[in-house]
Protein backbone atom coordinates (compact mmCIF):
# COMPACT_ATOMS: atom_id res chain seq x y z
CA UNK A 1 0.00 0.00 0.00
CA UNK A 2 1.66 3.25 -1.01
CA UNK A 3 1.97 5.80 1.74
CA UNK A 4 1.45 9.45 1.15
CA UNK A 5 4.42 11.54 2.11
CA UNK A 6 3.69 13.19 5.41
CA UNK A 7 4.26 16.81 6.22
CA UNK A 8 6.70 17.38 9.10
CA UNK A 9 4.04 19.19 11.11
CA UNK A 10 1.60 16.34 10.67
CA UNK A 11 4.23 13.83 11.75
CA UNK A 12 5.00 15.87 14.84
CA UNK A 13 1.32 16.12 15.67
CA UNK A 14 0.84 12.37 15.40
CA UNK A 15 3.97 11.77 17.46
CA UNK A 16 2.55 13.87 20.30
CA UNK A 17 -0.71 11.91 20.45
CA UNK A 18 -1.49 9.64 23.36
CA UNK A 19 -1.17 5.89 23.04
CA UNK A 20 -4.95 5.51 23.20
CA UNK A 21 -5.41 7.97 20.32
CA UNK A 22 -2.79 6.18 18.25
CA UNK A 23 -4.43 2.84 18.94
CA UNK A 24 -7.79 4.25 17.84
CA UNK A 25 -6.26 5.62 14.66
CA UNK A 26 -4.50 2.34 13.98
CA UNK A 27 -7.78 0.51 14.35
CA UNK A 28 -9.22 2.96 11.86
CA UNK A 29 -6.64 1.88 9.30
CA UNK A 30 -4.01 4.59 9.83
CA UNK A 31 -0.70 2.80 9.34
CA UNK A 32 1.26 5.93 10.27
CA UNK A 33 -0.25 5.79 13.74
CA UNK A 34 0.91 2.22 14.16
CA UNK A 35 4.36 3.32 13.01
CA UNK A 36 4.47 5.94 15.75
CA UNK A 37 3.48 3.34 18.35
CA UNK A 38 6.20 1.02 17.11
CA UNK A 39 8.76 3.80 17.20
CA UNK A 40 7.68 4.83 20.68
CA UNK A 41 8.00 1.36 22.16
CA UNK A 42 10.85 -0.09 20.10
CA UNK A 43 13.63 0.43 22.68
CA UNK A 44 11.54 -1.15 25.44
CA UNK A 45 10.27 -4.12 23.47
CA UNK A 46 13.76 -4.89 22.16
CA UNK A 47 15.21 -4.78 25.70
CA UNK A 48 12.45 -6.95 27.13
CA UNK A 49 12.80 -9.49 24.31
CA UNK A 50 16.56 -9.53 24.80
CA UNK A 51 16.11 -10.08 28.52
CA UNK A 52 14.18 -13.24 27.67
CA UNK A 53 16.25 -14.52 24.75
CA UNK A 54 19.76 -13.16 25.24
CA UNK A 55 20.68 -13.21 21.58
CA UNK A 56 19.93 -9.89 19.88
CA UNK A 57 18.82 -11.33 16.53
CA UNK A 58 16.41 -13.70 18.22
CA UNK A 59 15.24 -10.86 20.41
CA UNK A 60 14.53 -8.65 17.39
CA UNK A 61 12.57 -11.42 15.71
CA UNK A 62 10.57 -11.92 18.89
CA UNK A 63 10.05 -8.18 19.30
CA UNK A 64 8.74 -8.02 15.74
CA UNK A 65 6.49 -11.02 16.36
CA UNK A 66 5.18 -9.32 19.47
CA UNK A 67 4.48 -6.02 17.76
CA UNK A 68 2.68 -7.70 14.88
CA UNK A 69 0.73 -9.87 17.31
CA UNK A 70 -0.26 -6.69 19.14
CA UNK A 71 -1.47 -5.22 15.86
CA UNK A 72 -3.62 -8.29 15.23
CA UNK A 73 -5.00 -8.27 18.79
CA UNK A 74 -5.38 -4.53 19.03
CA UNK A 75 -9.17 -4.70 19.31
CA UNK A 76 -8.71 -6.68 22.52
CA UNK A 77 -6.83 -3.80 24.15
CA UNK A 78 -8.87 -1.93 26.75
CA UNK A 79 -8.17 1.75 26.07
CA UNK A 80 -9.03 2.65 29.67
CA UNK A 81 -5.82 0.94 30.80
CA UNK A 82 -2.22 1.91 29.99
CA UNK A 83 -1.04 0.61 26.65
CA UNK A 84 2.56 -0.14 27.68
CA UNK A 85 1.89 -3.03 30.07
CA UNK A 86 -0.55 -4.58 27.60
CA UNK A 87 2.03 -4.39 24.82
CA UNK A 88 4.79 -5.70 27.09
CA UNK A 89 2.65 -8.68 27.96
CA UNK A 90 2.18 -9.51 24.28
CA UNK A 91 5.89 -9.04 23.57
CA UNK A 92 7.00 -11.04 26.61
CA UNK A 93 4.71 -13.88 25.53
CA UNK A 94 6.11 -13.75 22.00
CA UNK A 95 9.65 -13.89 23.35
CA UNK A 96 8.81 -16.76 25.68
CA UNK A 97 7.16 -18.68 22.84
CA UNK A 98 10.22 -18.19 20.68
CA UNK A 99 12.54 -19.31 23.47
CA UNK A 100 10.48 -22.47 23.93
CA UNK A 101 10.59 -23.21 20.22
CA UNK A 102 14.29 -22.81 19.76
CA UNK A 103 16.95 -25.03 21.14
CA UNK A 104 18.92 -23.67 24.03
CA UNK A 105 21.86 -21.79 22.67
CA UNK A 106 25.25 -21.91 24.17
CA UNK A 107 25.69 -19.11 26.64
CA UNK A 108 27.76 -16.21 25.43
CA UNK A 109 31.31 -16.85 26.48
CA UNK A 110 32.90 -14.19 28.58
CA UNK A 111 36.09 -12.87 27.08
CA UNK A 112 38.63 -13.30 29.87
CA UNK A 113 40.88 -10.63 28.44
CA UNK A 114 38.20 -8.04 28.83
CA UNK A 115 37.55 -8.52 32.50
CA UNK A 116 40.81 -9.96 33.70
CA UNK A 117 41.80 -8.48 37.05
CA UNK A 118 44.88 -6.33 37.16
CA UNK A 119 44.20 -4.66 33.87
CA UNK A 120 43.29 -1.06 33.49
CA UNK A 121 40.76 -1.04 30.67
CA UNK A 122 39.38 2.20 29.44
CA UNK A 123 35.86 3.23 30.35
CA UNK A 124 34.28 1.96 27.13
CA UNK A 125 35.95 -1.43 27.42
CA UNK A 126 34.83 -1.73 31.00
CA UNK A 127 31.30 -0.73 30.08
CA UNK A 128 31.21 -3.43 27.44
CA UNK A 129 32.59 -5.93 29.89
CA UNK A 130 29.95 -5.02 32.43
CA UNK A 131 27.26 -5.39 29.80
CA UNK A 132 28.42 -8.90 28.96
CA UNK A 133 28.66 -9.85 32.62
CA UNK A 134 25.20 -8.50 33.28
CA UNK A 135 23.72 -10.39 30.32
CA UNK A 136 25.36 -13.56 31.57
CA UNK A 137 24.12 -12.92 35.07
CA UNK A 138 20.62 -12.26 33.78
CA UNK A 139 20.69 -15.45 31.73
CA UNK A 140 21.24 -17.46 34.89
CA UNK A 141 18.09 -16.12 36.51
CA UNK A 142 14.72 -17.79 36.06
CA UNK A 143 12.87 -16.09 33.24
CA UNK A 144 10.14 -14.59 35.40
CA UNK A 145 12.70 -13.11 37.79
CA UNK A 146 14.69 -11.72 34.90
CA UNK A 147 11.66 -10.06 33.40
CA UNK A 148 10.52 -8.70 36.75
CA UNK A 149 13.77 -6.86 37.44
CA UNK A 150 14.07 -5.52 33.89
CA UNK A 151 10.47 -4.31 33.81
CA UNK A 152 10.85 -2.69 37.23
CA UNK A 153 14.36 -1.21 37.25
CA UNK A 154 14.82 -0.58 33.52
CA UNK A 155 11.37 0.03 32.10
CA UNK A 156 9.91 1.66 35.19
CA UNK A 157 6.66 -0.26 35.46
CA UNK A 158 4.99 -0.58 38.84
CA UNK A 159 4.73 -3.86 40.70
CA UNK A 160 1.02 -3.97 39.89
CA UNK A 161 1.65 -3.42 36.19
CA UNK A 162 4.35 -6.09 36.15
CA UNK A 163 1.94 -8.42 37.90
CA UNK A 164 -0.48 -7.82 35.04
CA UNK A 165 2.24 -8.34 32.43
CA UNK A 166 3.53 -11.57 33.94
CA UNK A 167 0.19 -12.81 35.25
CA UNK A 168 1.40 -13.10 38.85
CA UNK A 169 0.37 -11.43 42.13
CA UNK A 170 1.93 -8.10 43.01
CA UNK A 171 3.58 -9.56 46.11
CA UNK A 172 5.28 -12.17 43.97
CA UNK A 173 6.62 -9.42 41.72
CA UNK A 174 8.18 -7.67 44.73
CA UNK A 175 9.79 -10.91 45.79
CA UNK A 176 11.08 -11.63 42.28
CA UNK A 177 12.61 -8.18 41.94
CA UNK A 178 14.31 -8.48 45.29
CA UNK A 179 15.74 -11.92 44.55
CA UNK A 180 16.83 -10.86 41.08
CA UNK A 181 18.71 -7.85 42.42
CA UNK A 182 20.40 -9.94 45.07
CA UNK A 183 21.39 -12.61 42.57
CA UNK A 184 22.72 -10.03 40.12
CA UNK A 185 24.83 -8.42 42.81
CA UNK A 186 26.22 -11.79 43.81
CA UNK A 187 26.90 -12.81 40.24
CA UNK A 188 28.59 -9.54 39.50
CA UNK A 189 30.82 -10.03 42.48
CA UNK A 190 32.81 -7.06 43.47
CA UNK A 191 32.17 -5.04 40.36
CA UNK A 192 31.84 -1.36 41.03
CA UNK A 193 30.68 1.16 38.58
CA UNK A 194 33.37 3.71 37.89
CA UNK A 195 31.31 6.54 36.63
CA UNK B 1 28.01 0.96 43.03
CA UNK B 2 24.71 -0.82 42.78
CA UNK B 3 22.72 -0.06 45.88
CA UNK B 4 21.77 -2.74 48.33
CA UNK B 5 18.10 -3.56 48.24
CA UNK B 6 15.83 -5.13 50.78
CA UNK B 7 12.52 -6.90 50.30
CA UNK B 8 10.91 -3.74 51.69
CA UNK B 9 12.63 -1.38 49.29
CA UNK B 10 10.03 -0.92 46.60
CA UNK B 11 11.76 1.88 44.79
CA UNK B 12 13.48 1.31 41.46
CA UNK B 13 17.25 1.02 41.73
CA UNK B 14 18.52 3.65 39.28
CA UNK B 15 22.06 2.33 39.08
CA UNK B 16 20.99 -1.25 38.55
CA UNK B 17 18.47 0.02 36.01
CA UNK B 18 21.08 2.06 34.14
CA UNK B 19 23.52 -0.84 34.03
CA UNK B 20 20.86 -3.27 32.80
CA UNK B 21 19.62 -0.73 30.26
CA UNK B 22 23.12 -0.47 28.79
CA UNK B 23 23.56 -4.24 28.85
CA UNK B 24 20.31 -4.82 26.96
CA UNK B 25 20.64 -1.88 24.59
CA UNK B 26 20.57 -2.55 20.87
CA UNK B 27 21.60 -0.43 17.90
CA UNK B 28 19.58 0.36 14.83
CA UNK B 29 16.19 1.26 16.23
CA UNK B 30 15.28 3.11 13.03
CA UNK B 31 16.00 0.07 10.86
CA UNK B 32 14.01 -2.10 13.22
CA UNK B 33 11.02 0.26 13.10
CA UNK B 34 11.18 0.36 9.30
CA UNK B 35 11.23 -3.42 9.14
CA UNK B 36 8.28 -3.88 11.50
CA UNK B 37 6.15 -1.21 9.82
CA UNK B 38 6.89 -2.66 6.38
CA UNK B 39 5.91 -6.09 7.61
CA UNK B 40 2.72 -4.73 9.13
CA UNK B 41 1.81 -3.02 5.86
CA UNK B 42 2.45 -6.25 3.97
CA UNK B 43 0.04 -7.90 6.33
CA UNK B 44 -2.68 -5.32 6.18
CA UNK B 45 -2.50 -4.59 2.45
CA UNK B 46 -1.76 -8.19 1.56
CA UNK B 47 -4.65 -9.53 3.51
CA UNK B 48 -7.29 -8.46 0.96
CA UNK B 49 -5.21 -9.78 -1.91
CA UNK B 50 -4.76 -13.02 -0.07
CA UNK B 51 -8.48 -13.34 0.62
CA UNK B 52 -9.37 -12.57 -2.98
CA UNK B 53 -6.74 -14.95 -4.29
CA UNK B 54 -8.02 -17.68 -2.01
CA UNK B 55 -11.60 -17.14 -3.14
CA UNK B 56 -10.49 -16.97 -6.77
CA UNK B 57 -8.77 -20.33 -6.45
CA UNK B 58 -11.88 -21.82 -4.86
CA UNK B 59 -14.06 -20.34 -7.61
CA UNK B 60 -11.91 -21.71 -10.42
CA UNK B 61 -11.85 -25.14 -8.81
CA UNK B 62 -15.63 -25.14 -8.34
CA UNK B 63 -16.20 -24.07 -11.96
CA UNK B 64 -13.90 -26.82 -13.20
CA UNK B 65 -15.78 -29.42 -11.15
CA UNK B 66 -19.12 -28.21 -12.53
CA UNK B 67 -17.82 -28.36 -16.12
CA UNK B 68 -16.49 -31.89 -15.63
CA UNK B 69 -19.70 -33.11 -14.02
CA UNK B 70 -21.87 -31.54 -16.70
CA UNK B 71 -19.73 -32.96 -19.47
CA UNK B 72 -19.80 -36.36 -17.83
CA UNK B 73 -23.55 -36.24 -17.55
CA UNK B 74 -24.11 -35.16 -21.14
CA UNK B 75 -21.56 -37.54 -22.65
CA UNK B 76 -22.43 -40.58 -20.60
CA UNK B 77 -22.66 -43.78 -22.70
CA UNK B 78 -26.42 -44.35 -22.35
CA UNK B 79 -27.42 -40.77 -22.94
CA UNK B 80 -29.86 -40.38 -25.81
CA UNK B 81 -29.04 -37.67 -28.28
CA UNK B 82 -31.99 -35.40 -28.32
CA UNK B 83 -33.56 -35.02 -31.70
CA UNK B 84 -35.35 -31.77 -32.13
CA UNK B 85 -38.96 -32.20 -33.08
CA UNK B 86 -40.05 -30.74 -36.36
CA UNK B 87 -41.44 -27.28 -36.02
CA UNK B 88 -44.58 -26.22 -37.84
CA UNK B 89 -42.65 -23.78 -39.99
CA UNK B 90 -40.08 -26.43 -40.92
CA UNK B 91 -42.87 -28.82 -41.90
CA UNK B 92 -44.59 -26.20 -44.03
CA UNK B 93 -41.42 -24.99 -45.71
CA UNK B 94 -39.84 -28.39 -46.29
CA UNK B 95 -42.88 -30.19 -47.58
CA UNK B 96 -45.26 -27.73 -49.08
CA UNK B 97 -48.54 -29.35 -49.80
CA UNK B 98 -48.01 -32.23 -47.39
CA UNK B 99 -51.08 -31.73 -45.22
CA UNK B 100 -50.47 -34.86 -43.18
CA UNK B 101 -47.00 -33.61 -42.27
CA UNK B 102 -48.31 -30.21 -41.22
CA UNK B 103 -51.04 -31.73 -39.05
CA UNK B 104 -48.54 -34.06 -37.45
CA UNK B 105 -46.24 -31.15 -36.72
CA UNK B 106 -49.05 -29.03 -35.23
CA UNK B 107 -50.30 -31.85 -33.05
CA UNK B 108 -46.76 -32.77 -32.02
CA UNK B 109 -46.03 -29.24 -30.77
Amino acid sequence: MPRDPQLPGEAARIASETDADLVARTLGGDSDAFGVLVERYTPSVRRVARAVLGDQDDADDAAQDGLLAALVKLRQYDARRPFGPWLMRVVANAATDRRRRRRVRRAEALDPNVVAPGRAPDAETERRALGRRLREALARLPERRRLAVVLFDVEGYSHAEIGHILGIPEGTVRSEVFHARRALRELLGDWKEEE
Amino acid sequence: MIVDGTPFDHRPDPLMGAALRRALAADGHAAFVTRVVARAEEWTSGSWDAVLARWARVGVAAAAVIVVLTAGYLLRPGAAIASPSLSVADAVLSQPGDAQGIVTAVLGN
